[in-house]
């Protein structure tokens, strides 16, 4: 498989108690990788490991072929190919949502300021808040605004998009606006790899579920096999508690 | 009453604090620029370094800045007027002034961006990052930005504090408006001119005490 990114025995400690151990993981062109697992299960970190927003302590990550450089000008160029999406939206709260999405291909990927802004107003399309450029993050409801952020990613015109349980801070009837959102990335070949507790989404969007439990993968396959036919105990009981 | 208004004492001394007060604005104004300057100057330093090699700059930013909190105006000012000059320094006492007061306002200045600047979530650091923005662009565009909305009001009550101690250089013989004031109240023996100069005081900053408070109902703290 041709991988845009993968882990190899990635792991990390927080003041010696291990978040993440061993984990192997390969994410492939236009592939949709789901993460599940319990809260602090290690799925946060796993995906800031990937841009290097958490340094991971053992392991590499693989990305397009190349290990993910330590820092510099060579990270942010990495950093700039891989969006991030999180859970509590970040948008920057003094900026519009054109200017959101344009700050980046302005002053990381040195566009001028016009192409800058239309790459920003074409992500923002193609996540249906072309009529609302000009709104300040705080005009726009949560599910709105988790949408500029995934615009803000697309901008750059990533690689992969890193999805840190996106929709976990909305209110349940905001949550159907964001998934239709990733859905049709997923059908534009957008890669991604996303944590998520909405397993119906997994079962249904993705390509590959991987169960994290304790900082380990106890399991990792397509989603009728993960979901339906679960062979450790660990993934019986998390499934048979939603 | 005629004592403290006497007309006479104050036409004499009008001319006088008129002057005074062209010394105290400059003062005023210019200690303003340089302390707010370098208070973020030292504020953006501080939030900028990283690894090992460089991390005692900021703990010498931070002592910096709790010594001048602790240091009196006064006591600064006048060592840098009457002790410096045996270490070979010879200020003016306008100098002095000014270096004291951009010194001591240096200091809170640099306190107050750095608590801005600390008060702005991580998220929008790790958001603009995770774009491929440089620290020092994201520090720029995304973190300086809010902070410094937090830091307004904070600010312009030291700035105000700061422009209120240019009277302290009445010491080092700078002619001020409480200098001007009190040399013509010691030649005219009258309390009239520094009746004066208080009035001289207030006109002058009641309206940035007032501007300061509009700008803290404009930004207010979160």
């Amino acid at each position: 498989m041709n991988a845009v990114l993968e882990l190899r025995g990635v792991g990390k400690a927080f003041a010696g108690v291990p978040a993440l151990r061993d984990i192997h993981l390969a994410v492939g062109a236009s592939e949709l990788v789901a993460l599940i697992g319990p809260s602090g299960s290690g799925k946060s970190t796993m995906l800031r490991c990937c841009n290097r927003l958490t340094e991971p302590d053992a392991g590499d990550v693989i990305f397009e072929g190349n290990p993910v450089p330590a820092g510099g000008a060579e990270l942010a160029s990495v950093r700039r190919r891989m969006g991030m999406v999180f859970q509590a939206f970040n948008l920057y709260p003094h900026l519009n949502a054109l200017q959101n999405a344009a700050l980046a291909p302005r002053r990381a990927a040195g566009l001028t300021q016009q192409q800058a802004e239309t790459a920003a107003r074409e992500a923002l399309e193609r996540v249906g808040l072309g009529d609302r450029t000009g709104a300040m993050p705080d005009e726009l409801s949560g599910g709105q605004q988790q949408r500029v952020a995934i615009a803000r990613a697309l901008a750059l015109k990533p690689r992969i998009l890193l999805l840190d349980e996106p929709t976990s801070a909305l209110d349940p009837e905001l949550v159907g606006s964001v998934l239709r959102v990733i859905r049709s990335l997923k059908e534009d070949g957008v890669a991604m790899l996303i944590a998520t507790h909405e397993i119906g989404f997994a079962r249904e969007a993705a390509d590959r579920i991987a169960f994290l439990a304790d900082g380990e993968i106890l399991e990792c396959g397509a989603p009728e096999e993960v979901l339906d036919r679960p062979r450790t105990e660990r993934l019986q009981n998390f499934l048979s508690r939603l | 009453m005629r004592i403290f208004f006497d007309p006479e004492v104050l036409a004499a001394a009008w001319p006088g604090i008129r002057s005074g007060i062209g010394v105290t604005l400059g003062l005023a104004l210019s200690s303003i620029a340089a302390g707010v300057a370098l208070g973020l100057l030292l504020a953006t330093v501080r939030a900028l370094i990283r690894g090992a090699p460089l991390r005692p700059v900021g703990g010498l930013i931070a002592a910096y800045a709790d010594v001048f909190r602790a240091l009196p105006p006064l006591v600064l000012l006048v060592v840098l007027y009457f002790a410096a000059p045996f270490a070979g320094i010879e200020l003016s006492g306008f100098m002095a002034a000014f270096v004291a007061l951009g010194l001591v306002l240096g200091a809170s200045a640099e306190e107050i961006f750095w608590a801005g600047i600390t008060s702005v979530n991580r998220g929008q650091w790790e958001a603009a990052l995770s774009t491929g923005l440089s620290r020092g662009t994201a520090f720029r565009q995304v973190v300086l930005p809010q902070a410094l909305r937090l830091t307004i009001p904070p600010l312009t009550n030291r700035a105000i504090a700061t422009g209120k101690n240019t009277a302290l250089a009445s010491v080092v013989a700078v002619p001020e408006v409480l200098n001007q004031a009190a040399s013509i109240q010691a030649q005219t023996a009258s309390p009239a001119p520094l009746l004066l100069a208080a009035g001289v005081y207030v006109v002058l900053f009641l309206p940035l005490v007032r501007a300061g408070r509009w700008l803290e109902t404009r930004f207010p703290a979160r």
